[in-house]
């Protein structure tokens, strides 16, 4: 072992700007408020995809066997909730189950949208048992000129 | 019953031991709900992305493959958020001599494969066409 990790330098200036460096990521972390930054990972039903181009973001998600109508989409103010219930069959008397492996019950999950989301213009399409709806980014103000006036 | 909170269950990815796939790409265990009545067995699939023309069901000896290809493309852009993957379908099921072969039908309807497997006393191996809706 060297003889200078015991003499606190340079390894403990080295713990201290590694330590400093930490901190100031962590910081950034907190700040961050970019769009990216709002969709959390979750193990809530159903899972999403989300992905982003120009123009809109898309969120996709598996939900096979669903009627259109049993399906909820909403959105509240900067808050998108996706709700549904996937029944379960409803067997006759004389019939039995041998394996029963798909999942029934009540699902909910709620997104915080991005600020630049047009909550006016948002689509959604559900087929082959995927769900995907599409929320449009609201165009940002035409870009203008400022004249510099001098005295 | 009604109000049970439906439970997030990962796609579990088939073993390459399992099958002898010759196509490219993942493939996952679709769920099944399987029931029985006096007069015929019928097989569910979860198979989510899975259009009807985009299943194949292959009955040889007493097994009965089946195989779901995803259609759509991965969505363009760039990810903000994976929390599931997408991909085909596979899965082996062994037929009784209980099922009448030739008579075997399916259907796929919002990512849902349904297999019906009339019973009878033959036992003659054959593909099975698939019907769209």
């Amino acid at each position: 072992m060297p003889w200078w990790i015991t003499g606190r330098d340079p390894a403990w200036g080295e713990f201290e700007r590694l330590r400093r460096e930490m901190d100031n990521l962590f910081s950034t972390f907190s700040r961050d408020l970019s769009p990216s930054s709002l969709w959390r990972e979750s193990k809530l039903f159903p899972l999403l995809n989300v992905t982003e181009k120009d123009e809109a973001y898309t969120v996709t998600a598996e939900i096979p066997g669903m009627k259109s109508e049993d399906l909820e989409i909403k959105i509240e103010g900067d808050t998108m909730t996706i709700r549904g219930e996937r029944k379960p069959l409803e067997l006759k008397s004389d019939e039995s189950y041998h394996r029963r492996e798909r999942a029934t019950g009540v699902f909910q999950r709620s997104l915080t949208l991005p600020g630049n989301v047009d909550s006016e213009n948002v689509r959604a399409n559900y087929k082959d048992g995927v769900l995907r709806i599409t929320l449009n980014k609201r165009k940002p103000p035409k870009s203008a000129q400022i004249a510099v006036t001098t005295e | 019953m009604a109000d049970q909170e439906l439970q997030v269950s990962e796609k579990k990815e088939v073993a390459p031991a399992e099958g002898e796939l010759t196509h490219e790409g993942i493939y996952f265990t679709p769920a099944v709900d399987i029931y029985e009545s006096p007069t015929e067995v019928v097989l569910l699939a979860d198979m989510p992305g899975v259009g009807p023309g985009q299943v194949d069901i292959d009955l040889k000896n007493d097994t009965l493959s089946l195989i779901g290809r995803v259609g759509g493309k991965p969505e363009e852009g760039s990810s903000l958020l994976a929390e599931y993957r997408m991909g085909n379908y596979f899965r082996n099921f062994r037929i009784s001599d209980v099922v009448d072969r030739e008579k075997i039908t399916a259907s796929m309807k919002d990512g849902v494969l349904r297999l019906v497997l009339p019973k009878a006393e033959k036992a003659k191996p054959r593909k099975i066409a698939i019907s769209s809706e």
